[in-house]
């Protein structure tokens, strides 16, 4: 059985239009190969390149050189058998009618998948059951909000019961507790057998969901992490937050083994950078013992993450 | 022919969340109204089937131009274009389905000017060749689906095409002769005039109101089908490019 998706060096230029204008290789001999069934997780910052590579995996878009496959189907020759076995979220508010309500907007995308009318009725209604939109499905897209717009976006993915998933920054704009309904959804998706790629610049939400994550930068794949060692580094590199913490105190802080930098911030706090697992804990236990009870703990940026990992590696950037 | 219906039921919906797009029917009673009044006027209850079907013709042509060249302008801005393309239907078999939606809602205008003919000024209006009428309808619609996909694509190809869509419609009514028979126009327009479905259409579906046996319908017929599949053809490659252009360069870039 071959892979669900297969990307061999495929590299992506975008050729400048103005004369202004700089040519960008979005996607630099990219290549990735997720087995059927697997949630793997695309995490890069902004400009990475994610979705570009979902673009291309998605018939859209195509590639400059290399090739991509979706269940052995090639996406540039063979888009007629792709097109069918994928379903696509991509990000943001964008992507539905808005005059029409959400069901008339499943209704028509169901359309779209072949779907027999019934049956694109029936699938219509137990997908916004599932998303949690059935008692707002007969209201205009206009009137939803940002996270309800996003999770109309996700019942569109799912209406053609594609065998592998894209989702781009599938919960940009969601709250909190839309996300974790999100996870549970991924997990029921993937009990069922679908592949799903997730592009997001969220580590912990990458850390949480997938089963593998590659880490791309510039177009550029820097590695493929098991979620357990992305978590890891996540929180080696904690950072603590703190307001009115006297300097002697500070001062032994940064004294301790495991903390690499103690910065004053302009607002007269100060901020502590840990890299080792369990000094967050006893730099914790210091700020309390001295009363000092304004704390915050924070996680890494996703640059560091990705120095520190690039580091062990001894990768060049 | 399920992207097709799709795509029609998608933009009945669209137009009926949306009252702008019944737009171009509010003159029609007016037109009515002002072409009847000065053929009352002059005496000349004899070219009532002109002033009738005049504003019939410039509505058709008016609302499917304009809602027509939204559809995938609107598709590109709301971001719906990329899923469209990715799912499995042929992307522009829907654009047709939506095309022929807009059409057909066009053809209300002939409810509005059989009310102003017949409550405002008492004509009634008699069509005398029933089965031509309802084919010369049909086969204008057709017509004007085909010539509207253009419209579609040049929308997207062409940023101006929506500043001079308007202007443009102008020519094409004298051409069309929607209202002045295409035989009182300059001798020279002639043949220009011919190559407009609009003109023959008009030709016709004045001649199925009035008694006098019509000559030559299937060839009119005819005419007016092959020029709008050549609307058709044209829209389709127009929309075939798009989409070229949308895998190759990432987005739709004006051209
Ligand atoms: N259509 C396009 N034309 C030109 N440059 C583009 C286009 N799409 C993306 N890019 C560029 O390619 C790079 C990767 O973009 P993208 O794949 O959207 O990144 P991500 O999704 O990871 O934020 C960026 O530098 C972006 O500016
Ligand atoms: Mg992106």
């Amino acid at each position: 059985m071959p892979d669900a998706v297969e990307v061999e060096d495929v590299t992506r230029v975008f050729e400048p239009r103005k004369k202004k204008d700089e040519r960008v290789v979005a996607l630099d001999e990219v290549s990735l190969t997720i087995p059927e069934g697997e949630i793997h997780g695309l995490l890069g910052p902004n400009g990475a390149g994610k979705t570009t590579l979902v673009k291309i995996l998605s018939t859209v878009l195509l590639p400059t050189s290399g090739r991509a496959r979706v269940c052995g189907h090639d996406v540039v020759e063979e888009t007629k058998a792709v097109r069918p076995l994928i379903g696509i979220v991509f990000g943001g508010e964008r992507g539905l009618y808005w005059r029409l309500t959400g069901r008339q907007n499943l209704e028509y995308w169901g359309a779209l998948y072949r779907l027999p009318p019934a049956a694109v009725r029936e699938r219509t209604r137990t997908l916004l059951e599932r998303v949690g939109l059935a008692d707002r499905a007969d209201q205009r897209v206009e009137q939803y909000s940002r996270g309800m717009k996003q999770r109309l976006h996700l019942a569109r993915g799912l209406i053609g019961d594609a065998k592998v998933l894209f989702l781009d920054e599938p919960t940009t704009g969601m709250d909190p507790i839309a996300g974790r309904e999100f996870r549970t959804l991924i997990g029921e998706l993937k009990g069922e057998g679908r592949t799903i790629l997730l592009a997001t610049h969220d580590m912990v939400e990458a850390e949480t969901v997938c089963d593998r994550v590659t880490l791309i930068d510039r177009g550029k794949i820097i590695a493929t992490e098991s979620p357990r060692s992305l978590g890891h580094v996540i929180s080696r590199f904690q950072r603590v937050d703190v307001e009115g913490a006297p300097e002697p105190v500070l001062g032994r802080i940064a004294a301790l083994e495991g903390v690499s930098a103690v910065t004053r911030t302009e607002d007269g706090g100060a901020r502590i950078e840990v890299s080792e697992e369990g000094a967050t804990a006893e730099v914790l236990r210091r700020l309390v013992d001295a009363g000092v009870t304004s704390v915050r703990t924070s996680l890494p940026s996703l640059e560091e993450v990705y120095v520190q990992l690039i580091g062990e590696r001894g990768l060049e950037v | 022919m399920r992207a097709f219906a799709a795509g029609f039921r998608l933009q009945l919906r669209i137009i009926r969340s949306d009252p702008d797009y019944f737009m171009p029917l509010v003159p029609v009673p007016l037109f009515a109204v002002a072409f009847l009044a000065i053929i009352e006027h002059a005496g000349r209850r004899d070219l009532a089937e002109y002033a009738l079907m005049a504003p019939v013709l410039i509505a058709l042509w008016a609302l499917s131009l304009s809602a027509s060249g939204e559809i995938v302008q609107g598709d590109r801005w709301s971001g719906t274009l990329e899923p469209g393309v990715a799912s499995p239907s042929s992307f522009p078999a829907v654009v047709l389905g939506r095309v022929f939606a807009v059409t057909s809602v066009a053809l209300f205008a002939f409810v509005e000017v059989w009310i102003v003919g017949r409550l405002l000024f008492g004509i009634p209006i008699e069509i005398h060749h029933p089965t031509a009428f309802v084919l010369t309808v049909l086969a204008s619609s057709a017509a004007m689906a085909g010539t509207a996909t253009i419209m579609a694509a040049l929308f997207v190809l062409a940023r101006s095409a929506r500043t001079f869509q308007n202007s443009l419609s102008y020519p094409f009514y004298v051409l069309g002769g929607v209202l002045v028979p295409v035989s009182l126009l300059p001798d020279w327009l002639e043949p220009l005039s011919a190559g407009v479905f609009l003109s023959w259409s008009a030709g016709l579906l004045r001649d199925t109101l009035q008694p006098d046996a019509i000559r030559d319908v299937p060839l009119r017929l005819g005419v007016i089908l092959g020029l709008g599949v050549l609307g058709f053809a044209a829209g389709q490659l127009l929309l075939h490019r798009i989409l070229r252009r949308v895998r190759t360069s990432g987005e739709l870039a004006a051209a």
